[in-house]
């Protein structure tokens, strides 16, 4: 009730503020007539009654303002004239305005952006129900080599989770989508597959829209093929037939029966355009670790108890986790959030980068703190004028928060829009599906950290210039023109230092991972990477289970493709130079005195021509020949790399490796490790074997994991040469599309894509640090220039040189510069170890990375140090003196 | 007698009004008059608190007013006591007892 009514006595005298007005006027009218009346009925002279009634009466305007103060809504009046004020004033001086909005567009947009991928990654709850109960499982091993991370389970231990663990609802999925071939009555369409287990799809709470999910007998090796399409896929390709669920579609040239639709914007972390049963087994693919781990803890039950349950059931195994390498090492598995499992490996990038956009913000807010303390000191007459009339230090300071406020939204509603653009940018920037999250939206909460992190800038500048005022001498304000003492001057150099020292650290860290880059993108390849155009296609079909199919496919299209005009050489293999290849294990040496160590070796095949048309050198032996059929002696080529780790560097030319000959010696090239990551890029033991000779046994698995590649070699640009090479694979098998046509170099930079994005967002940001610290620098220099005028005037007249005067204003932001590149040298000595895990190819403390930061920084400050300073040429000593 | 209405307690003031107004409706002039006049001149309420009061307590919802005649034709606006100004005249009268009370045994006492 009491509430209500001051609600609306507040609305009423905001919004009827004219009304209330003339009320309490003509009230306090009538008041001082009536007095009036009765000072004249006791006789006193009308002029002497009305004069003495306004002096009892303490003045009608102080009366009104005391009303006015103790109204309701008093304090939103008040806040709405400081707001109108601080409009007028940021309104009088747009440079300034506009360059603190942009400024805080800039640092702030840096932050929403940045701040949403973390949102996304981090904190946003994966898209399901109850995503706080989806969990994967982790091998912890302790002992000489500790690990601790996500691991992928094979067959046994798939089956034991499935049966043994009753706390669990768990599924499996291959680890990635893998490619396959849809076939329809016109075309074939090459689609990505995932293969998932039979409660995949439940422990992710999905519902399908249309049919079901897999059954148990779906799930079982030689189970019914079945498929379930995604939204789009279904919308797309069967123009959403709502009776699709039992029809029959050709997928890898084989029946299966549709029996689900998967609802719209449902996506799954395989992200696939539709999902077949894995029909995991500890035969096969089952026999390695090739399963990925999903799980839903059921109604009632505990981590605690699914991890004992795993790490029992686990134990159960007549051959458990061999460590050859690790004697004596202790292995247990326990969950962690799926959430956790998907980003683990992002985490430090995205949050190197959060530090990164927090020091833009920092260094934005150094340069406003500096910016605002100037106009501040501009505005002390202004100040000086204000409390001498009366109004207290808390309006003054008031007044100034208000301004500061609105500035900080004005720039927070500008960094949101910079932000949105950011994001696109960035968004697009990635490769497909490199994040683990369907989209990144600015939601709400990446709104609520802009809108908290404006406040904080305005308080953060803000505070600087309020302190300031604190301090304020009213008589020497008002006595003397000259504004900004020595100290002020000394302040803004300690912000100056900062913040280049917070850009020299950006700086080196983006050049460390900019050297990075170029080490890995210039190592050498091992081969002639130009004119190379390659093409991959899907070969995951029952057709190809044959091995005399296969070969026949390989020989006809290669041979066709070494048939287009211009086309020197063409080969086919089942991995390329930087990419990843399948890692086979267990392999022993046959012979020699190595005899009986196995190897773990990356393994590919190829085609006989394959050396030859990617060029890379022989080092010993021969090459692959069509005269290696599948019913010759089993031979195979190594690497340099494979040489030296299990051959000690001694030529293995006649050795055998698993009982197959070696019969060449070839040199590395980068690939994508897979056995033991050091580097994104790098030489991997490598075994080549003739694609005539792949056993039968593995043709259908590899083709599950892997999509071979075409290569063709061009002495020059050939016209039309990829709708040659589509041509001269439909020759061999019209049902097979490529998937897309790369150079070496896009493969390259495909493999490379997280370091590239690594270095754009950091080197853009090391840019924007750079000209945040090059505008205060210049504005430090360009305001003293402008304080000093009269004395470089007098400097002048008594005989200074310009140059000399130009020298002695310039020191300020030279000397603050360079305490600032010293400190930032310090930092980064601290700060950078930190990248240790992302550099590869140089050291943390490089040298040529930290001199260029250093020059770079030198060289900008020294810019933005001169060209204010040129302004002294201008003076004209005469001129100044006189102004006085 | 100016003196001694400097030493007008917090929340006097408002007891005062409330007090003066009781059943009647008065304007400004004649509430700071009845409050000279039932107090016998001991406080003497001037403009420059009177009206900020007065406004305040009418957004309170204590007071009511309306403008009306003076005895003089003066028009005026009057104040009189609403349903929750009643009751808080009560409210304050009971608790400016219990403090008077409290108050004299605390100086009476040795």
């Amino acid at each position: 009730m009491k509430l209500w009514s001051r609600i609306r006595s507040t609305l009423h005298n905001l919004f009827q503020k004219q009304q209330v007005e003339t009320q309490l006027d003509d009230e306090l009218r009538s008041y001082a007539d009536m007095v009036t009346d009765e000072k004249i009925a006791a006789g006193i002279p009308v002029p002497e009654a009305r004069r003495t009634t306004l002096v009892e009466l303490g003045g009608l305007e102080q009366v009104r303002q005391k009303v006015r103060e103790g109204r309701a809504g008093a304090g939103w009046e008040r806040l709405g004239q400081d707001v109108r004020y601080a409009i007028r004033q940021l309104r009088r001086n747009p440079g300034f305005t506009i360059t603190v909005v942009l400024t805080l567009s800039l640092s702030i947009g840096a932050n929403t952006a940045i701040f949403s991928i973390v949102n996304a990654l981090m904190l946003k709850n994966l898209p399901y129900s109850h995503p706080e109960r989806m969990g994967t499982i982790y091998t912890r091993i302790t002992g000489t080599h500790s690990s601790d991370e996500r691991h992928k389970i094979n067959g046994e231990q798939w089956e034991l989770l499935r049966d043994n663990v009753p706390s669990l609802l768990s599924a499996i999925a291959g680890s990635r989508t893998s490619g396959i071939n849809l076939q329809s009555d016109s075309h074939a369409q090459y689609l990505h597959a995932g293969r998932i287990s039979q409660h995949y799809l439940d422990v992710l709470a999905v519902r399908p829209l249309l049919g079901r999910n897999f059954s148990a007998a779906e799930d079982l090796i030689n189970g019914p093929k079945t498929v379930i399409l995604s939204y789009n896929l279904w919308r797309n390709t069967f123009n959403s037939n709502p009776n699709i669920v039992g029809q029959s579609i050709l997928l890898k040239s084989d029946p299966y029966t549709v029996i689900g639709v998967l609802p719209q914007g449902v996506t799954t972390p395989l992200n696939a355009d539709l999902y077949t049963a894995i029909q995991g087994s500890r035969k096969g693919e089952g026999a390695g670790t090739n399963f990925q781990v999903i799980t839903r803890l059921r109604d009632g039950a505990t981590w605690q108890q699914a991890d004992a349950e795993i790490n029992h059931a686990w134990s159960l195994r007549p051959h458990p986790y061999q460590l050859e390498d690790n004697p004596g090492g202790h292995v247990t598995f326990y969950s962690m959030p799926l959430q956790k499992g998907e980003t683990d490996t992002l985490l430090p990038q995205a949050l190197t980068l959060m530090l990164a956009a927090i020091s833009i913000l920092l260094i934005a807010c150094a340069n406003l703190a500096g910016l605002t303390l100037v106009r501040i000191l501009r505005r002390t007459p202004e100040i000086a004028t204000r409390l001498a009339l009366g109004a207290s230090r808390w309006q003054i300071q008031r007044q100034l928060w208000v301004e500061n406020l609105l500035l900080a939204i004005l720039g927070g509603i500008a960094g949101v829009a910079t932000g949105f653009i950011a994001l696109r940018g960035l968004l697009l920037l990635l490769p497909e599906n490199y994040l683990p999250v369907a989209d990144v939206h600015l939601d709400g909460r990446v709104l609520a950290f802009t809108l908290l992190l404006s406040l904080l800038t305005s308080i953060l500048f803000g505070m600087l210039p309020v302190l300031v005022t604190r301090r304020f001498d009213l008589r020497s304000a008002l006595a003397s023109r000259a504004v900004g003492g020595a100290d002020h001057l000394r302040l803004r150099q300690v912000l100056i230092i900062g913040e280049v020292a917070l850009t020299v650290v950006l700086l080196a860290a983006s050049g460390l991972l900019i050297r990075t880059l170029i080490h890995l993108q210039t190592l050498p390849p091992g081969f002639n990477p130009n004119g190379v155009m390659t093409a991959r296609a899907s070969l995951d079909d029952v057709r190809y289970h044959d091995p005399a199919a296969f070969q026949k496919m390989l020989q006809q299209s290669v041979a066709a493709m070494q048939q287009i005009p211009g086309v020197q050489h063409a080969a086919a293999g089942l991995s390329l130079p930087y990419e990843r290849s399948m890692i086979m294990g267990g392999l022993p040496i046959s012979d020699g005195k190595e005899a009986g160590q196995k190897v773990m070796t990356d393994e590919t095949y190829v085609t006989p021509g394959y050396f030859e048309t990617l060029e890379i050198p022989v080092l010993s032996g021969r090459t692959f020949t069509d005269a290696d059929g599948p019913d010759t002696e089993q031979v195979a080529i190594v690497n340099q790399t494979f040489v030296r780790k299990f051959f000690h560097g001694e030529n293995p030319v006649g050795r055998h490796l698993n009982k197959i000959r070696i019969v060449g010696v070839v040199q590395d090239v980068p690939m994508a490790p897979g056995i033991d990551p050091d580097a994104p890029l790098m030489g991997e033991q490598l075994v080549y074997i003739p694609a005539s000779q792949v056993p039968p046994s593995l043709l259908a698995m590899v083709h599950v994991w892997f999509q071979p590649s075409w290569i063709v070699r061009t002495s020059g640009p050939v016209e039309g040469l990829t709708a040659q090479m589509q041509r001269a694979l439909a020759s061999a098998d019209p049902n097979t599309p490529f998937s897309g046509f790369y150079s070496m170099r896009d493969l390259l930079a495909k493999t490379l894509a997280t370091q590239r994005v690594e270095v754009a967002l950091l080197s853009t940001m090391a840019a924007l640090a750079l000209l945040l610290s090059a505008i205060g620098i210049f504005a430090l220099v360009a305001n003293i220039v402008a304080q000093k005028t009269r004395e470089i005037g007098i400097r002048i007249a008594l005989g200074s040189s310009i140059r000399q005067a130009m020298t002695h204003i310039g020191s300020s932001g030279a000397t603050a510069t360079a305490f600032g590149i010293v400190l930032g040298l310090l930092l980064s000595a601290a700060a950078l170890r930190a990248m240790q895990s992302v550099l590869y190819g140089i050291n943390v403390y490089d040298a040529p990375s930290l001199l260029t930061a250093v020059a770079v920084l030198t060289a900008i400050a020294l810019i933005a140090t001169t060209i204010p300073t040129l302004r002294i040429a201008r003076i004209d000593p005469a001129k100044t003196l006189r102004e006085e | 007698m100016s003196s001694k209405q400097t030493n007008l307690l917090q929340g006097t003031l408002d007891l005062l009004i409330l007090k003066a107004l009781g059943p009647m409706e008065l304007h400004g002039l004649g509430i700071s008059r009845r409050i000279e006049q039932i107090t016998h001149g001991t406080f003497l309420v001037k403009p420059g608190s009177l009206f900020p009061a007065l406004h305040r307590m009418e957004e309170a919802g204590w007071l009511s007013s309306f403008w009306g005649d003076s005895e003089n034709n003066r028009r005026a606006k009057f104040y009189r006591l609403t349903k929750a100004g009643k009751k808080q005249l009560d409210v304050e009268t009971e608790e400016w007892t219990r403090v008077a009370l409290a108050m004299a045994n605390a100086l009476k006492a040795t």
